[in-house]
């Protein structure tokens, strides 16, 4: 009796399958895209707030600093500079007698290096003479 | 024929009483073609008050069209007390115009027979007294065109109908399946990317990790930044005219003295620090330029 229906409904079997089959393939087509896009979503703000750390960490934490802070001593004459301590990772420095064209330089090269500048003191001491003091970290 | 009873399945050969036959020589190549033109071929020989079911088969380079009633057939299965879903296929006897070149006795009244090619139901009243009946041994037939009951009903959807619904569902789905895939696959690249970083850093895995590395470093990068920017912004204000005084960088405040004899060069400079947002005040011939952090 049940194969008689099958064979007499065969037709509208197979579209009630192929229905099926559509609904179902829609079904995965839509809850797919749901997850990728939640995932996806969830992904790149994971990618982008890694490198985002991998940036900061790599310029306000590189381990080059303490290398490329050498540099302040060397930019001006020797005979100016009073002061050049560097402690771990704090340097502390102080200058005389620098002038305007100097200290510009100066100032430059201390903002060209990714350190925290936690003080900075530049004084007029004469015409065109000035003292500079600054303590940097990093 | 006498009433049976039956527990099993049957299948049941056809006399021409329960059909008509026709054989063409068309230049025809499938069966679903044969089949469409089956109708307009018996126009002329079948009764038009009567729901007729088509057949088609190819023997010996013709085709083979059969048309019956399927109500009528079922009516006389019943008749004879065989319930109509006892029998699984329905053959006609067209098929054994091989085997039946002797007479075949079907009851007291009539022989079946092959007349010209043709299996054609034959009294026995004009048969000679003396012939031969064959015997058939219906285990050695290889019967080969039959019909299922349930699919000589006639279906609510016609076969071309079912056809076209059915290819364009499967084609619309199998489009959703491959898109779905795409999708899912799409997010491959990311995830091949996510993992490589967090091989390289595992400790990134964590979110409360990552947070806080970003809390520490975050306000960092703001306020250098902002220091930066700040002595940019002040060393822009100093021309020939003007000079430096001070500088101070505090830890929220970031100021400068700026002295100069002009006072037009006052009004430049205020109005400069007032384009990048820094607060003057003036003190005789010097200005104080200053920003909060």
């Amino acid at each position: 009796m049940n194969m008689m229906i099958l064979q007499r409904y065969k037709n509208e079997l197979i579209i009630l399958i192929t229905l099926l089959f559509l609904i179902f393939s829609a079904i995965y087509k839509y809850s797919a895209d749901i997850d990728v896009n939640k995932n996806k979503r969830s992904t790149k703000e994971t990618i982008t707030q890694i490198n985002h750390i991998k940036t900061l960490k790599k310029q306000w934490g590189g381990k080059q600093l303490a290398n490329r802070v050498k540099i302040l001593k060397t930019v001006v004459p020797n005979d100016k500079v009073v002061l050049f301590q560097k402690k771990s990772k704090k340097l502390t420095a102080s200058y005389k007698n620098l002038t305007g064209t100097q200290v510009s330089k100066l100032t430059n090269k201390l903002i060209d290096i990714p350190v925290q500048i936690t003080r900075l003191d530049v004084q007029q001491s004469a015409k065109n003479l000035y003292t500079m003091e600054f303590t940097c970290k990093w | 024929m006498d009433s049976v009873s039956l527990k099993h399945n049957i299948e049941i050969i056809l006399t021409p009483t329960f059909y008509t036959f026709i054989r063409e020589e068309l230049d025809i190549r499938f069966a679903y073609q044969a089949k469409q033109i089956a109708q307009s071929l018996f126009d002329d020989y079948l009764d038009p008050s009567r729901e007729y079911q088509y057949h088609v088969s190819k023997s010996n380079g013709a085709w083979y069209f059969y048309a019956y009633d399927i109500e009528e057939i079922e009516a006389f299965i019943e008749s004879k007390g065989i319930e109509k879903h006892r029998v699984s296929k329905i053959y006609f006897a067209q098929e054994l115009s091989e085997e039946l070149t002797q007479p075949l006795q079907v009851d007291t009244q009539m022989a079946l027979q092959t007349i010209e090619g043709i299996i054609t139901m034959i009294p026995l009243s004009l048969m000679e007294s003396d012939v031969e009946f064959k015997t058939l041994k219906l285990e050695d037939l290889k019967l080969k065109n039959g019909v299922s009951m349930g699919a000589s009903h006639t279906s609510l959807v016609s076969l071309k109908e079912t056809i076209l619904l059915s290819s364009l569902f499967l084609i619309l789905g199998g489009t959703f399946i491959m898109e779905g895939y795409r999708i899912q696959s799409s997010t491959a690249e990311d995830e091949s990317e996510l993992m490589r970083l967090l091989d390289d850093n595992p400790t990134y895995g964590s979110s409360m990790i990552r947070e806080s590395i970003l809390e520490k470093y975050q306000p960092i990068d703001k306020l250098e930044r902002q220091k930066r920017q700040s002595i940019k912004d002040i060393s822009k204000l100093l021309s020939a005219k003007s000079e430096l005084k001070a500088l101070h960088i505090e830890k929220s405040k970031i100021s400068a003295d700026i002295s100069t004899s002009n006072n037009n060069i006052i009004k430049q400079i205020q109005k400069s620090a007032k384009e990048t947002n820094l607060k003057t005040s003036i003190s005789g011939n010097s200005v104080k330029v200053e920003r909060s952090l």
